[in-house]
């Protein structure tokens, strides 16, 4: 390859590294606060939508000015965005981080250097940082249980699609439902681990079809599982008197599945996104902050979806 | 200097006797090297000198004979024992490792340092001193791959003096140098004679006998024909020592020697090939050429021989003709009388040539697949001329090639991998007559095939030109060569050194051109 | 009585054929055994094997021309998330016609395939490398034209609500099932891409020169065959089927998820082995494949259907593999 091949190749390469289309804020012609925003990845939809959020609630504050870095799944490199915001002095730090243990010595030292950090979703180890935003997904999983529990009035044959069960978020939703169904009719006749992916859980609910003459409730662990259990259905006529309940609840997933009439609930797990901006301003502001805010879930059904759903207590 | 009767020969062989199954490569030969000489070693292919070199090497452990080094009996049964020895062999495939350094190249196998850390240091010094030593001026740290050729070999030579080698062989050196290249070499050779060690050297090329030889033995079918101090031995002597044999029971081309049969002579018809200052590179993007200035003319019905010995171009005439190296052949090509660019297989296919390649197994077939396929494989084009395939119409054709051929296989669905060498040339002929073509090349034909195969395709070059199909061959067997050619060309370090007609070639004429001796 | 099991068992291992078929019988009967409270038994169950295996089996298609020929693409995956993005955005949201849309997904496909054809046998760069960039690539480019997110029947509006577009009635079709719901159309377009491809290979000498390059290259060469033009219309052969494996995913999923196919590359490539096509080139054959791909297909479903646990499945078919690949080693006798 000559010379001006590489350099054309370089050049090419470099253009479409330089369009990335992460949101960024505007800054407002007098930013007061530049806030760094460290995210693990990109590449799952939830994850946008945290960034989306916290774009959202950045917009509406001219005053602060953030900016996005993405460790594309990667601890290392999620280190070095921490450390690189360090030496560039952000005002603030927020991170939602892939790990605990490898990312909680960066942070702290972000901490110690007197730079206030928002941990959101995923904890940490100790208590190096200033807040710590996340959702409960043990109490969500719990909520999900006791709601179908009421609705089907404690009986009937379930089916449990999990996901990843070698993750946190799995193993809580997991647990937290089962406890809620504990000692009710509500039998599970088959569960199958469906690694979060859609097509995936189509194949374990068209197994279990074929194997139950009779399904009344089908509990995924996130909003596709649901959705790819409730297209197996339906290809064979038996979603009809079947209860589909996922969690997660995106907007253009989640809520649109309910909308759609496909999911009979859905449960929000928070980004926190936008939780974080407010806390932030709090925080730049000098007011106080706590050490942990566990964000509450909201329940979406088809009955009460136009509202915006309801609130869990 | 004659030393014999002085002084202790470094290594002498007594009686060397070799066997490969029945087969005997070498009988009761002797050799023996004195310190501060170069012997030379030469013969025709075949003729054993390979495998002798492999004996002293200590590639092989059953041998009868005796070999003393350095005035004790051994029998190495490695080659670091003979290296140990003090004997070490640069063949002509060097053995050096691309990728890596020369330091690291020149210690492989004998890193020192402890718990197998290398100590980079001190391995480096000592390679850099070994190369002044020899007059190579590289660093010790550069990957051997990025290195010429001729700078290699240099490298090879440092590894076995590293090494202690007090005799070192050399399998035809300069058949990739240039003329400095070779200069520098010959230099070397020359101080690590007067540092008293013993070479033993390879060559085909006359000017280099007499250029750097000491002594010579040839030797010829196995047996050593004699050795002679190199300034006594004219070239003439030399050759007919290299040719002078009986042609023995096993060989008779069919009909006699195409050259003296008067019906030949009116055969030859019209001109089907000329080549004008054709030339060849040595590879792809190579700026070195393999075969330069060639002029040539081939007729319908005549078969034209090309003699030339290693190195010499042939192969690489035969292969730049058939557009293998893309158009990126010199001079001009004259098909039918028009001047024609081949630029790939595939033209040359278009315009009517068919090279046989002097591999069967790496080049000629694909092994894994049916003979059915192979022999179809050049013809697809004609065979299936829209792209879809008419099955009945191919196994009409392969079976039709298979009895003319006299082909022996259990079904033609066998792969061609599980055939004998006689087979399989067979189904990689067939390959080619199925295109029809009206050159055929063919580049040693009857190579590693048994006495009764190379009868039957010597009747089929006979029927080929009878229909008027020319011929271009190699083979480095003379005898055959001088049998099948109507005229022969000698090629010599990529040039015509000569051309004979009609019944004017000897094997001795055709050797010492081969050889490049200046007639 | 031995003996005659022996000489069956060594007649019925004798070719590669007859082997996938022995694995294929073996699963089958493995399935009547643990057949999960008669589940097997039921006819929706064989469907329903047929149709998870038809997407990664449409892409063993394609990946088996290109293994014959000596290579491997190692993009498919991707071609399919980028093929599944166009398919929804074009049919879904722009209420392109069914032709229309197809078509364009089907020249992303072929023009990605190319690109690593061209990548592997023109600039000679390694099909492992130029696929891999590729897959890296094509899995970028999907991700961009669809914002990271997945184009689904919910559109969001400017203002940030949502607004819903109807399905259009091609994804019914491909995701709907035929022969009184015993058969999934997906399965048919399987068995369509399936009978195109055995075809050009068997009967195209297109397929003669794709077994002579993966056999011996330079030979090939010598004898007049294409060999950059071939080996590159067998990569868009494959990025071809990629982009109809992708259409029928879209369909399958009601959406576009520029996330989809990861891992299917590896199904892909386990199939055409299993089924007996060389890793190495120039032996094999679509038939095999298609016997790879149902023997996959019921290796997954009979795992499913007995809940399976997941590190299970995963040691178990880590094992099968190694079987396969070890009673497909051909006897030198």
């Amino acid at each position: 390859m000559n010379w001006k091949t590489l350099s054309a190749l370089l050049a090419f390469v470099t253009c479409f590294t330089g369009c990335s289309r992460s949101p960024a804020s505007k800054p407002g012609a007098g930013a007061r606060w530049v806030i760094g925003m460290s995210q693990c990845n990109l590449g799952e939809p939830w994850r946008v939508q945290m960034n989306a959020d916290v774009a959202a609630a950045a917009a509406r504050h001219p005053e602060i000015k953030v900016i996005y870095k993405d460790a594309q799944n990667d601890t290392l490199r999620q280190r070095a965005h921490i450390e690189e915001f360090v030496s560039a002095g952000v005002n603030l730090l927020i991170v939602s981080p892939k790990e605990a243990q490898p990312l909680t010595e960066p942070v702290a030292k972000a901490y110690r250097a007197g730079i206030p950090v928002i941990v959101l979703d995923r904890a940490l180890v100790g208590e190096e940082y200033t807040t710590f935003i996340g959702a409960d997904n043990r109490r969500i999983g719990r909520a999900a249980g006791e709601w179908i529990r009421k609705v089907t009035g404690g009986k009937g044959k379930l089916v449990e699609l999990k996901g990843l069960m070698t993750s946190t978020p799995g193993q809580d939703r997991h647990s937290g439902f089962r406890e809620a169904i504990q000692g009710s009719g509500l039998e599970v006749i088959f569960e199958a681990d469906m690694k979060w992916l859609e097509p995936e859980s189509r194949k374990e609910m068209e197994s279990a079809l074929a194997r139950f003459p009779k399904i009344d409730v089908v509990y995924a662990h996130n909003d596709p599982g649901a959705h790819g259990a409730y297209l197996a259905a339906q290809a064979s006529g038996r979603h009809q008197g079947t209860l589909f309940v996922g969690i997660d609840a995106l907007p253009q997933e989640g809520q649109a599945y309910v909308r759609q009439g496909m999911l009979s609930a859905t449960f929000l797990y928070p980004t926190g996104g936008a939780e974080a901006i407010d806390m932030a301003l709090k925080i730049l502001q000098g007011q106080p902050a706590p050490k942990k805010i566990t964000l509450g879930s909201r329940l979406f059904t088809p009955e009460n979806i136009e509202k915006g759903g309801e609130a869990l207590q | 200097m004659d030393v014999a009767g002085l002084v202790t020969p470094l290594v002498r062989m007594s009686g060397i006797t070799k066997r490969f199954g029945r087969n005997v490569v070498l009988r009761g030969v002797s050799l023996d090297v004195y310190p501060g000489e170069v012997h030379i070693l030469a013969g025709e292919n075949g003729a054993g000198k390979s495998t002798l070199i492999k004996v002293l090497a200590g590639v092989y452990g059953d041998w009868e004979g005796a070999i003393e080094y350095f005035g004790h009996a051994a029998r190495p049964r490695s080659p670091v024992e003979a290296m140990r020895l003090g004997v070490s062999v640069i063949y002509q495939e060097l053995s050096l490792v691309p990728a890596m350094t020369v330091a690291d190249n020149i210690f492989l196998g004998r890193a020192r340092g402890r718990g197998g850390f290398v100590p980079q240091a001190e391995q480096r010094n000592e390679t850099r001193e070994l190369l002044q030593g020899i007059g190579l001026r590289i660093e010790p740290d550069t990957p051997v791959e990025n290195l010429p050729i001729a700078a290699q070999q240099l490298v090879e030579i440092a590894k076995a003096l590293s090494r202690d080698a007090r005799v070192l062989v050399m399998d035809e050196p300069t058949s990739a140098l240039t003329a400095p290249e070779v200069d520098t070499l010959f230099s070397l050779i020359g101080k690590l004679k007067r540092e008293g060690r013993g070479i033993v050297y390879i060559t085909h090329k006359m000017e280099e006998i007499g250029r750097i030889g000491d002594r010579v033995t040839v030797l010829r079918d196995g047996e050593r024909v004699g050795s002679r101090p190199a300034r006594e031995l004219t070239d003439a002597e030399l050759v007919r020592w290299m040719v002078g044999r009986d042609l023995g029971p096993g060989f008779s081309p069919a009909a006699g020697s195409r050259a003296e049969s008067p019906s030949r002579a009116a055969a030859a018809g019209q001109e089907r090939l000329r080549l004008q200052d054709f030339s060849v590179p040595s590879g792809p993007g190579s700026p070195r050429l393999a075969v330069e200035g060639v002029d040539l003319e081939l007729r319908a019905g005549e078969v034209v021989g090309l003699a030339g010995l290693q190195g010499s171009g042939v192969s690489h005439l035969l292969l730049g003709l058939f557009g293998s190296y893309g158009a990126n052949t010199g001079g001009s090509v004259y098909l039918n009388g028009r001047k024609t660019v081949i630029g790939s297989p595939q033209d040359a296919i278009r315009h009517g040539l068919a090279l046989l390649t002097s591999d069967r197994k790496a080049t000629g077939l694909v092994l894994c697949r049916p003979i059915q396929e192979n022999a179809v494989l050049a013809d697809l084009r004609r065979l299936a001329p829209g792209g879809w395939r008419a099955p009945a119409r191919e196994r009409a054709a392969v079976d039709a090639l298979a009895r003319a051929l006299r082909l022996k296989a259990a079904s033609l669905e066998m792969e061609a991998g599980e055939l004998s060498g006689g087979n399989q040339q067979k189904v990689a002929l067939a390959k080619w007559i199925q295109t029809g073509p009206r050159v055929f090349l063919l580049d040693e034909p009857t190579r590693g095939i048994d006495v009764g195969a190379k009868q039957e395709i010597y009747q089929l070059i006979h029927e080929w030109t009878a229909q008027g199909i020319a011929i271009l061959m190699t083979s480095t067997e003379l005898p055959e060569l001088l049998a099948l050619s109507d005229r022969i060309v000698v090629l010599h370090r990529g040039r015509v050194t000569a051309a004979f007609g009609r019944g004017q070639a000897t094997a001795e004429s055709v050797l010492a051109a081969a050889m490049g001796v200046e007639s | 009585m031995l003996a005659f099991l022996r000489q069956f068992a060594a007649r019925a291992l004798a070719g590669p054929a007859s082997r996938a078929v022995v694995a294929l019988l073996l699963m089958l009967i493995v399935g009547l055994i643990f057949h999960a409270d008669g589940a097997f038994y039921r006819i929706g169950t064989h469907r329903d094997a047929l149709r998870q295996a038809s997407v990664p089996g449409i892409l063993a298609c394609g990946m088996t021309l290109v293994i014959i020929s000596g290579g491997i693409d190692l993009a498919v995956g991707s071609m399919l998330a980028l093929s599944a993005v166009v398919f929804a955005m074009t049919a879904l949201w722009w209420g392109w016609p069914p032709a229309a849309a197809i078509a364009v997904c089907l020249a992303v496909g072929l023009l990605c395939g190319s690109a690593s054809g061209l990548l592997s046998a023109r600039l000679r760069i390694q099909p492992f490398v130029a696929t891999l960039a590729m897959m890296v690539f094509a899995r970028g480019l999907a991700k961009t034209v669809s914002h990271g997110a997945k184009v689904a029947t919910a559109v969001q509006n400017p203002d940030g609500t949502y607004r819903y577009v109807s399905l259009p009635p091609v994804f019914r079709w491909i995701d709907s099932r035929l022969a009184g719901d015993n058969l999934s159309a997906v399965t048919l377009i399987f068995l369509a891409c399936f009978a195109v491809c055995w075809v050009l290979l068997a009967r195209h000498r297109w397929g003669r020169y794709l077994y002579a390059i993966g056999g011996n290259e330079e030979a090939a060469r010598l004898s007049g065959v294409p060999v950059a033009w071939t080996k590159t219309t067998a990569y868009a052969m494959s990025g071809l089927m990629a982009a109809i494996a992708g259409i029928c995913q879209a369909a399958q999923e009601q959406q576009g998820d520029p996330e989809a196919g990861a891992g299917y590359e590896l199904t892909a490539i386990a199939m055409a082995v299993i089924g007996g096509t060389a890793l190495s080139g120039g032996r094999g054959g679509l038939g095999l494949t298609l016997l790879g791909v149902v023997t996959i297909g019921y290796l997954e479903k009979i795992l499913s259907i007995n809940a399976v646990p997941e590190a299970s499945r995963l040691m178990l078919t880590g094992v099968i593999i190694v079987a396969a690949v070890l009673t497909q080693r051909r006897r030198n006798t």
